[in-house]
């Protein structure tokens, strides 16, 4: 139960209304003061002071003063007019609440209001910072321009200068050079016949940069002294050869064009391959070493395809699986086995499985990937599969585009495809 | 583009000229303001154009045109009155040209099987000690050197051994001409490898491989001992060697910078002031650097062997003038801060770089 604070005091104008209101020892603070148009609280817990006023007033003028103890509050009347009482009499307990709550809400939408204008005021000081900042930095930019043009144009002039001393101080020496010439040329003649025909007017500089002193005497003397320096030339030497090598490459492509991530994926793979051995084989124990290791069984068994001794192959591909199934070539050799045995699924599978363990696809790998695609391409054909041999083969001319086997036998799976899709 | 700094070197953008053809190499004639471009025009020939520098813009006073596309010139090997022109071309022909007489030219020989990339001449233009001579590096993977008196045989051939596969050579250069009889062939190769020859020995004196293919290498100075040598590769890397101190193991000590995402196509260090560099880019960019030594230039190792110790390189300026990539560059030998440099969007520029006396 709030405690009400019921002892103020008030006196009014004709246009303001003055109440005073003790605050029995409590504190106030603005958050405390509620006020509207008509209605006014003061809550400070427990204490609660509440008025309907007589009539309404402007709330946004009206001030709260707080201190001794006490609240001032000067509200200016929206109508001068004189009050018979602070409060109305006959508030009933509905207006009350009625009030109350239109006080609420048009407390709300005031500060609802004062927040847009806030932000708009925000957003246009922003925009006016903007502005100002752009328009120091475009004063920056175009100081920094015309510092730039200002640089130009002197550089410009002075390598004008420079070109016209240039051409001035070539014509002076051609001058100069012409007449010594004449003098000179009769004994130059005699020993340098072929040379003195060749030599254009001279247009040297004694030195490089100063281009302004030039004497007569200096274009005749560095006649002689270029024409004795020919004479001190060392002979074209002996020739000879140095033989270099290289440096070798694993993969010679530029470093942003090669696909080092999948290339050492590849390595990797590989070595991590040979490096395995399946070895929880029980029967394993009864072979002899060198049966154990994949690589002889490979050559084992390729020696055997040579021969024509197909099953045998077979067998040790079969075996060197066993002991290292990640070998792509054990697949790819197998593979060829079971064609030349027609045993097409087989082929098939094994084909693919290489091509499976041929990943990344790499320059390093790509013989063997041309070989699979061509060993499973011809096992569909015999199998009556042409679509996908074909798509095997053309997935092999895509590795090698200038092989001419496999494009022959593409061109001839493709008309054996067109006429069964003809017939059919 | 250029920052404010007052003090800093400014890239001024003196002339831009649009050009017919595809540029491939830009040269400064000596003591003038005349400037080649040497390229290959759209039905396949050669062509070698003379400007002149007059005021604001480029007046063309000559085209020849060759057979072949032109790939790279040098006035490095021919006296300062004769200036002639010695050109490789796409066909592995080495030329030298009389610009005042060029229907024939005055030395001709058929040196590389396949395209010259580089060229370089030392001993001419008053510069140095010694025999006039050229070194051309071409994509058959060797690098020959030439003397114009003698014809149709190189007095000097670097080439890959007996079955070796071959790397194409990018770019070649003379460097410690500093007598009648020293004299080192330095040569980048696509594959990374960088190789210097000693022509007095006639032997590989060092050789190191940056990984990536070498675009450009060039020495501070051709005719001294061999101070700085300065090479540039694919993937925007560039490293400067400090040639003074060769380690018997370690070989030369050097520093490197990664200075664009790009490929750095040319490095050209400044004729008057051999601690300053330009490089261009694949991204159309010129950055200007400056090489500081160190406190000291060579220490000894735990066996008691010099070794050499490297030092710093800074950016001075960059600048991006175009969106293809600047493949060639040159300064004027005559004039501090004047250069030329030619893009590949069939543009070349003349160029000023200022405040370099401050430096």
């Amino acid at each position: 139960m709030p405690v009400w604070l019921r002892e103020h005091s008030w006196r009014q104008t004709l246009t303001a209304v003055y109440l005073s209101l003790p605050l029995r020892g409590a504190r106030a603070t603005p958050a405390n003061i509620f006020c509207s148009e008509q209605y006014l609280k003061v809550s400070i817990p427990p204490f609660l002071f509440e008025a309907i006023l007589y009539a309404p007033v402007d709330d946004t003028n009206s001030t709260a003063k707080i201190g001794n103890g006490n609240i001032f509050f000067t509200l200016y009347k929206k109508e001068p007019a004189m009050w018979d009482s602070l409060t109305l009499a006959n508030a009933g307990k509905e207006k009350l609440q009625h009030l109350r709550e239109n006080a609420v809400l048009k407390a709300q939408e005031k500060a609802k209001e004062e927040t847009e204008a806030k932000k708009i005021t925000k957003q246009e000081h922003k925009k006016y910072a903007l502005e100002a900042t752009m328009k120091l930095e475009e004063a920056e930019r175009k100081r920094i321009e015309d510092l730039k043009e200002k640089e130009r144009q002197k550089v410009a002039k002075d390598l004008e200068l420079w070109k016209n001393r240039q051409k001035d101080a070539d014509k002076y020496k051609s001058v100069q050079k012409k007449g010594e010439l004449h003098q000179e040329i009769e004994p130059l003649k005699e020993r340098k016949n072929e040379k003195m025909n060749k030599t254009r007017i001279p247009n040297e500089g004694t030195s490089k940069i100063r281009l302004k002193s030039t004497k007569g005497c200096h274009g005749s003397c560095s006649i002689f002294s270029q024409n004795l320096k020919e004479e001190q030339l060392p002979a074209p030497r002996a020739a000879a050869t140095i033989k270099v090598d290289f440096t070798p490459r694993v993969f010679p492509t530029a470093l942003r064009e090669s696909r080092v991530a999948e290339e050492e994926e590849w390595l990797h793979k590989q070595a991590e391959a040979r490096r395995r051995i399946n070895s929880d084989l029980s029967e394993l124990e009864d072979l002899k070493e060198e049966e154990k290791n994949p690589d002889w069984l490979k050559d084992k068994g390729n020696k055997m395809f040579a021969m024509g001794n197909y099953l045998g192959a077979v067998n040790a591909y079969n075996l060197a699986v066993r002991l290292n199934n990640k070998l792509p070539v054990l697949y790819l050799n197998r593979a060829a086995c079971h064609l030349k045995l027609r045993n097409l699924h087989k082929a098939i599978e094994d084909s693919s499985k290489a091509l499976e363990l041929l990943t990344p696809p790499v320059p390093d790998n790509e013989n063997a990937r041309v070989k699979a695609h061509v060993r499973r391409g011809t096992a569909f054909c015999q199998l009556e599969l042409y679509t996908e041999g074909l798509q095997d083969y053309e997935a092999a001319l895509k590795i090698d585009p200038k092989n001419k086997n496999i494009e022959k036998d593409a061109e001839k799976i493709r008309h054996l495809i067109q006429g069964t899709m003809q017939s059919s | 583009s250029a920052a404010a700094g007052p003090e800093r070197p400014q890239v001024v953008s003196h002339v831009q000229q649009a050009l017919s053809y595809t540029v491939f190499d830009c040269k400064w004639v000596p003591r003038s303001a005349r400037l080649l471009c040497l390229g290959s025009a759209a039905r396949g020939t050669g062509l070698i154009q003379l400007y002149e520098l007059h005021g604001a813009r480029l007046e063309l006073l000559r085209e020849i045109e060759k057979p072949k596309p032109i790939k790279c010139g040098t006035f490095g090997a021919t006296s300062l009155q004769q200036r002639y022109l010695a050109t490789g071309d796409f066909d592995g022909n080495l030329n030298i040209w009389n610009l005042e007489a060029p229907e024939i030219p005055v030395y001709s020989v058929k040196g590389h099987k396949e395209i010259i990339n580089s060229i370089d001449g030392v001993g001419g233009l008053g510069i140095g000690e010694g025999a006039p001579e050229i070194v051309t590096g071409s994509r058959d993977g060797t690098v020959k050197v030439w003397d114009p008196r003698q014809n149709d045989t190189p007095v000097a051939n670097m080439e890959p051994v007996q079955g070796e596969s071959k790397r194409d050579c990018w770019t070649v250069a003379f460097g410690n001409a500093y007598n009648q009889e020293e004299r080192v062939v330095c040569a980048g190769y696509d594959n990374g490898d960088i190789k210097l020859f000693d022509l007095k020995t006639m032997s590989l004196r060092w050789e190191t491989n940056i990984k990536n293919g070498v675009c450009s290498v060039e020495f501070d100075r051709k005719d001294i001992n061999m101070n700085k040598l300065v090479a540039t590769s694919l993937e925007g890397k560039f490293h400067v060697f400090d040639m003074r101190t060769q380690h018997p193991a370690k070989g030369f000590a050097s520093v490197s910078e990664k200075a664009q995402k790009s490929t750095i196509w040319q490095v050209r260090h400044l004729p008057q002031n051999r601690d300053v560099f330009m490089t261009s880019g694949g991204s159309g960019s010129l950055h200007l650097w400056k090489y500081e030594y160190p406190a000291q230039r060579s220490k000894k190792d735990s066996e008691g062997s010099e070794m050499g110790v490297a030092g710093s390189v800074s950016l001075l300026q960059n600048v991006t003038l175009s969106t293809q990539p600047i493949s060639s560059l040159d300064w004027s030998p005559d004039k501090k801060g004047l250069c030329v440099c030619g893009a590949f969007d069939q543009t070349v520029r003349v160029l000023i770089v200022t405040k370099l006396n401050k430096i």
